[in-house]
């Protein structure tokens, strides 16, 4: 097997994984309920998905210049799809995105609804009004979505 | 499978002209048929997936679901360019992905702050 053919399968699998993540990922877009979720998957496109297909182009093509740039792709891609979706994720919250109606807890409203010394109005369901992750966590009662809190 | 491969094909020789990756790729390794039909399989996948992040832009019922459309989009632009370059053996065009993934993310940071800044400007 010559150094040829094994850079010739390295590149096929780093293209096929990439190639399947960024349609994973478009696919999340448009299926999960709720843009909280589907920036879960466009995280998987958007870091996973460009570097298998980065690293399927500097396995192909082998010269410095190409993987200086796809390496760059690779770095860039990496640290900015986190900053990106986290704060695309915080934006919508700020602005009062109403999140999916099965989600068990939004510890951020709680947060900032104790910060701000109101009781939580809109707390989710099976958590009690005062202190509701501590409580819930202790005693899960006999709501069963407490009980699953409690458990996760 | 064939007659889209030899469209494609040539295609591709007119793009070999500048930049060319054949005389230092391994263009004649007995994988090469099945490297290029992955190459126009992700091709194909890149534009069914932004076609895919269009329906949510243009369905999307809150401003976040479009914008985060639009960044998957930038990152699917930033596949299929890789992918072209694959195909068409040409690494002229690999400086377009590096472009168009930091506009991608100026463009959601952009967006995301005039997001979170809605709610106070209305109350304000």
């Amino acid at each position: 097997m010559t150094w040829a053919t094994i850079r010739d399968i390295l590149s096929i699998f780093f293209a096929l994984a990439g190639i399947f993540f960024m349609f994973v990922g478009a696919i999340g877009v448009v299926r999960l309920p709720d843009a909280y979720n589907r920036l879960h998957a466009t995280s998987k496109c958007s870091t996973l998905g460009i570097m298998g297909l980065a690293l399927a182009a500097i396995f192909h093509v082998g010269t410095i210049a190409v993987a200086a740039k796809a390496l760059m792709t690779i770095v860039f891609a990496i640290v900015a799809a986190p900053v990106g979706s986290h704060i695309l994720a915080k934006a919508a919250h700020l602005d009062g995105m109403k999140p999916w109606d099965r989600q068990l807890s939004d510890e951020l409203q709680q947060d900032r609804d104790r910060q701000s010394g109101k009781s939580p109005a809109n707390a989710p369901r099976g958590m009690s009004a005062n202190n509701p992750a501590r409580s819930a966590r202790r005693d899960p009662g006999s709501d069963p979505t407490a009980r699953i809190s409690a458990a996760v | 499978m064939n007659g889209l491969g030899s469209t494609m094909l040539s295609l591709g020789q007119g793009g070999s002209a500048h930049g060319s990756i054949a005389s230092v790729g391994n263009a004649s390794s007995p994988l090469q048929p099945a490297l290029f039909f992955i190459f126009e399989l992700g091709v194909i996948l890149a534009i069914v997936g932004m076609m895919l992040c269009l329906y949510r832009m243009v369905r999307g019922p809150h401003l976040a679901d479009r914008v985060l459309s639009g960044d998957t989009l930038a990152y699917q632009v930033v596949g299929l360019v890789i992918l072209l370059t694959l195909r068409m053996e040409s690494t002229t065009y690999l400086d377009g992905a590096l472009v168009v993934a930091i506009i991608g993310f100026a463009s959601t940071l952009a967006f995301a702050q005039y997001i979170g800044n809605l709610r106070r400007q209305t109350n304000a």
